[in-house]
């Protein structure tokens, strides 16, 4: 059904909306574009969107909003494309999970299943054309309006500069635009890939995950992957420092500009932390999406459901692990960034942790080490008794070792498992909340045993609070 | 010397100049004489050029005529040229936009020392793990703000199931007036996380000791510098006392002042913030957050405040609301470019919003229409206007355009009047008919294709 909306989509309506960008007919301020296209995207919304059983935009409009966001260089507009693209893929899903009673074609017995419809021929934002030469890149940039995935690890440096451009005296709409275009696309590549991956969990059908948009980016020649996932390192790192960082007025001081500068200054500097914020969760996003696309690769690896043309890529994980271990001064803005991924973070801390932990320690603890070596728990237990602790702060420092526990102990207390109070089932003893809590104060009752002259940072001081408290809170109730 | 010397048809010239010029020429060559010999050469020499034109007009004609019609022509595209940048100069002016902001106050004085009145600090300085804390009343504020910016606040008072008050005043003033972006944002994530947590199973909902009233939302508004609190008191006013841009509003707390609306309004459910009447006023002033061009960057926030407080009325409270919210809006916005886009503002994505964007456009056409009340006059005075008069201001025929397509559009019960359907068709065509193509007054393409487009877009339902 959803196909045919989108196909049916009438062609007048097409015609009528998009003349309104035409009426050009003797050279024209940018004023009066700017005006067009703020008509043409209220014209496509009322349209499109207000209707109840409006059809679907056709690529052509598509590619005009999503033009208007790439170039434009009003914050009115920016904001208005950028709202309608995310409305659009919100209302008109490229792909979607359609229940199919099965029972219906073949066999009586199994279970309704979703099928993964994907609608043909649909705009995206991406473009993987291989026939393109970097000369005529320009050009095809600028006709297609899509991007390749060369412009899109661009898109992800020039997000880098964001905090550097933003600091100084010149502000304009392109640090902004860069950043609200990056988000659009992350959740264009989100909702192609989630609904593909569900698919591949429920059906195993690794194609139509191999032609998700995210594995497409990533596999592609004309970009170095692990370059990519450095950059989107660097990118939150710096963008959650500058949203941290900004606690003075960012509008300009200077009064002799004049009222109108002004004014677009301000509604720049208002704008800035929120969209710097959100593109910080944006890129969180982008990561773990690519982590799990890695796992369900693994799987399909494991399975043989991949050939040869799949090519071999190393884990993301891996890459960021190896970043974290090599590079120290990442360590730290990295997990401090990584603030709306809890499970994420948790999972890299303990995985962290089992490079320093001695192998032996863990060992003779436990006959089933893997298990406890690879939980929160099983970490914190290598903390409890002096000899293994020492052994572990003579390869980190106790610095390292108290914000790792905290930062953990941080992310273990957002898991969504523990919102709902009772702690999951499948979890071991060493994983409730109380043990939790009583291996965090003891572990650093160890630490401060161990090395005496240490001192306990604020960060590690408030998980210790926050242990205290839900232990006492716990006995209380 | 009456005569017009370049007068060549006129006799007077060649009949009285040998009459004269004899008589003399016997005395001295006079001055006239002088001008008279010139005349005739000159007219010798226009002559012998006449008479050559004469001979080359038989052969190029079909040039000469050529260079006159290029040469009109080009001056006619000057012409055009002219008067069409002077037109979109013209145009340029109307750009939407009011000052909603004055010059900011002094936040109000909070004393923090209430912090360590709190439970949850007390019950910890004789806890045995206070020997590595090291927490005393003198560090408290830091600490806690360490623990608000770093999630742990959340998660305790979630543990505890409850918010105590100290905790949740002090938390709130920093939302709406710390000048530190960690604190303000954390503060208002601790806001909206507290107020729309449920109550999971069978663990006693979260208690909240201290809500703020609508009250404190308005001061804050107040103290940020907005200007728009009653309708009386407009833009104008407010330009004497802007010097100062440093303490121009509104501050970047107004950020967490929009979400934390939201958020309220979401949370209707669960506690009660502000009342029926109150969150009437709030949807006022979210309107008029629109109109503020420094807020354009927010309107992620912005079109989500105004849901949440349009969608926090319940069905029955909403005809009467919106109407009361649509005459308060009208009153408030000046009748100019600014009110379309405060009916554009809008989301037109559910029906309560679909309401209010018709009620307002339909209130605002009304201010327009001098002691019209009803909507069939309103529609017959559209159908009177005579777009080819040239006094006629296509400006305010535009925004009439505007206007009266939003309400009609968004108002299902409309469709069934026949009567106000047709004259609205009617007003579209003579906006489609009554502007030539040519017609180069302000706003004329612009009415022109905004009333074809309309008339093409929803065409079968009109005619």
């Amino acid at each position: 059904m959803g196909t045919t909306r989108r196909r049916g989509g009438d062609g007048g309506m097409e015609e009528n909306t998009m003349a309104i960008l035409d009426t050009s007919c003797f050279s024209k301020s940018t004023q009066h574009i700017a005006d067009d296209r703020l008509s043409f995207l209220e014209a496509v919304r009322s349209g499109f969107l207000v209707p109840e059983n409006a059809p679907a935009p056709t690529n052509k409009i598509y590619k005009e909003i999503f033009q208007i966001l790439r170039v434009e260089n009003s914050l009115y507009l920016i904001m208005s494309s950028y709202q309608l693209l995310l409305e659009f893929d919100k209302r008109f899903p490229q792909v979607y999970l359609s229940t199919v009673k099965k029972s219906e074609s073949s066999s009586p017995s199994s279970l309704p299943f979703n099928e993964l419809v994907v609608v043909e021929e649909a705009w995206s934002p991406f473009s993987f054309g291989t026939d393109v030469s970097p000369s005529e890149k320009e050009d095809h940039d600028k006709t297609s309006g899509s991007l390749d995935p060369i412009a899109f690890n661009l898109l992800i440096q020039d997000i880098i500069k964001v905090p550097d451009e933003a600091n100084t005296e010149v502000q304009d709409t392109k640090p902004l635009r860069n950043m609200l275009l990056f988000q659009y696309l992350v959740s264009f590549l989100e909702g192609d890939f989630v609904t593909r991956n569900l698919s591949f969990k429920e059906n195993s059908d690794w194609i139509t995950l191999r032609e998700s948009f995210l594995n497409m980016i990533l596999v592609s020649r004309k970009i170095i992957y692990k370059g990519l996932i450095k950059d989107c390192l660097s990118a939150m790192c710096q963008l959650y420092q500058f949203s941290m960082d900004c606690s003075h007025d960012l509008r300009p001081q200077k009064t002799e500009s004049t009222e109108v500068t002004e004014k677009c200054h301000t509604d720049l500097a208002i704008a800035l932390p929120e969209v710097v914020k959100r593109t910080c969760v944006s890129v969180q996003k982008f990561l773990l999406m690519i982590i799990e696309l890695d796992s369900s690769k693994k799987l399909a690896d494991m399975e043989g459901w991949t050939t040869r043309a799949d090519g071999v890529r190393t884990p993301a994980m891996e890459i960021i692990m190896d970043e974290l271990t090599y590079d120290k001064d990442l360590l730290f803005p990295f997990f401090q960034a990584l603030d709306k991924q809890p499970k994420l973070k948790l999972d890299m801390i303990v995985q962290y942790f089992q490079k320093y932990i001695p192998k032996t320690s863990v060992r003779t603890r436990r006959s089933s080490d893997s298990t406890s070596n690879s939980t929160f728990g099983g970490v914190l237990k290598s903390f409890s008794n002096g000899n293994n602790t020492k052994g572990i702060i003579k390869k980190m420092s106790t610095e390292v070792a108290q914000l790792l526990l905290a930062h953990a102990f941080q992310a273990y207390i957002s898991l969504p498992s523990q919102d709902s109070s009772e702690s999951k089932e499948d979890d071991n003893d060493d994983n409730s909340l109380p043990d939790v809590c009583n291996h965090m104060i003891s572990a650093f009752t160890c630490l401060k045993k161990t090395d005496g002259r240490m001192v306990v940072l604020p960060f590690g001081k408030e998980a210790l609070f926050t242990a205290a408290i839900m232990l006492s809170g716990n006995s209380g109730v | 010397m009456e005569e017009d010397p370049f007068d060549f048809e006129s006799d007077a010239l060649l009949a009285s100049s040998p009459a004269v010029a004899p008589k003399k020429r016997k005395k001295v060559i006079g001055l006239d004489d002088l001008l008279v010999d010139h005349y005739k050469e000159k007219k010798r020499v226009v002559e012998r050029e006449s008479k050559l034109a004469k001979t080359k007009k038989t052969y190029n004609s079909d040039e000469e005529e050529e260079d006159g019609r290029v040469a009109k022509l080009s001056k006619y595209v000057d012409e055009c040229h002219e008067k069409m940048t002077h037109l979109s100069d013209e145009d340029d002016v109307s750009i939407w936009g009011l000052q909603v902001f004055g010059n900011q106050k002094s936040p109000p004085s909070f004393v923090f020392t209430d912090l360590q009145t709190c439970s949850l600090f007390h019950s910890f300085l004789n806890h045995e793990v206070n020997s590595l804390v090291e927490l005393n009343i003198e560090s408290v504020e830091t600490f806690f703000e360490g623990l608000l910016t770093n999630g742990w606040l959340l998660k305790l008072v979630c543990k505890c199931g409850q918010v105590e008050k100290p905790i949740a005043t002090w938390t709130f003033h920093l939302m709406l007036y710390s000048s530190k972006e960690v604190l303000r944002s954390a503060a208002v994530d601790f806001w909206c996380a507290i107020l729309s947590l449920k109550n999971k199973g069978d663990s006693p909902p979260l208690k909240i000791h201290w809500l703020p009233k609508y009250s404190e939302l308005k001061n804050a508004l107040e103290t940020y510098g907005y200007l728009l609190i009653s309708p009386t008191k407009d833009s104008c006013d407010a330009d004497m006392d802007l010097g100062d841009s440093k303490y121009m509003g509104p501050p970047q707390n107004i950020r967490a002042w929009i979400k934390y609306v939201a958020a309220c309004s979401q949370a209707r459910n669960l506690h009660f913030i502000f009342s029926v009447s109150e969150a009437e006023e709030l949807v006022v002033a979210t309107i008029c957050l629109f109109m503020d061009r420094q807020l354009l960057g927010l309107s992620v926030d912005l079109y989500e405040c105004i849901l949440s407080l349009i969608n926090f009325f319940k069905d029955e409270e909403w005809t009467a609301s919106c109407t009361k919210i649509a005459k308060a809006v009208a009153l408030r916005i000046p009748l100019d470019i600014n009110c379309l886009r405060a009916v554009e503002c809008i989301p037109a994505v559910c029906l309560h919003a679909k309401q209010l964007r018709s009620t307002i456009s339909f209130r605002i056409l009304l201010g327009y229409f001098n002691k019209v009340e009803d909507e069939e006059e309103v529609t017959r005075q559209l159908t009177l206007i005579n777009l080819k008069d040239k006094t006629c201001d296509l400006f305010r025929d535009y925004i009439y355009l505007v206007l009266t397509e939003n309400w009609f559009l968004y108002n299902p019960v409309l469709k069934e009047k026949t009567l106000l359907n047709e004259m609205w068709g009617l007003f579209l065509r003579n906006c489609c008919c009554q502007i030539n193509i040519t017609d180069t007054r302000s706003y004329a393409s612009k009415v022109r294709s905004k009333a074809s487009y309309l008339l093409q877009v929803t065409g079968d339902t009109l005619l």
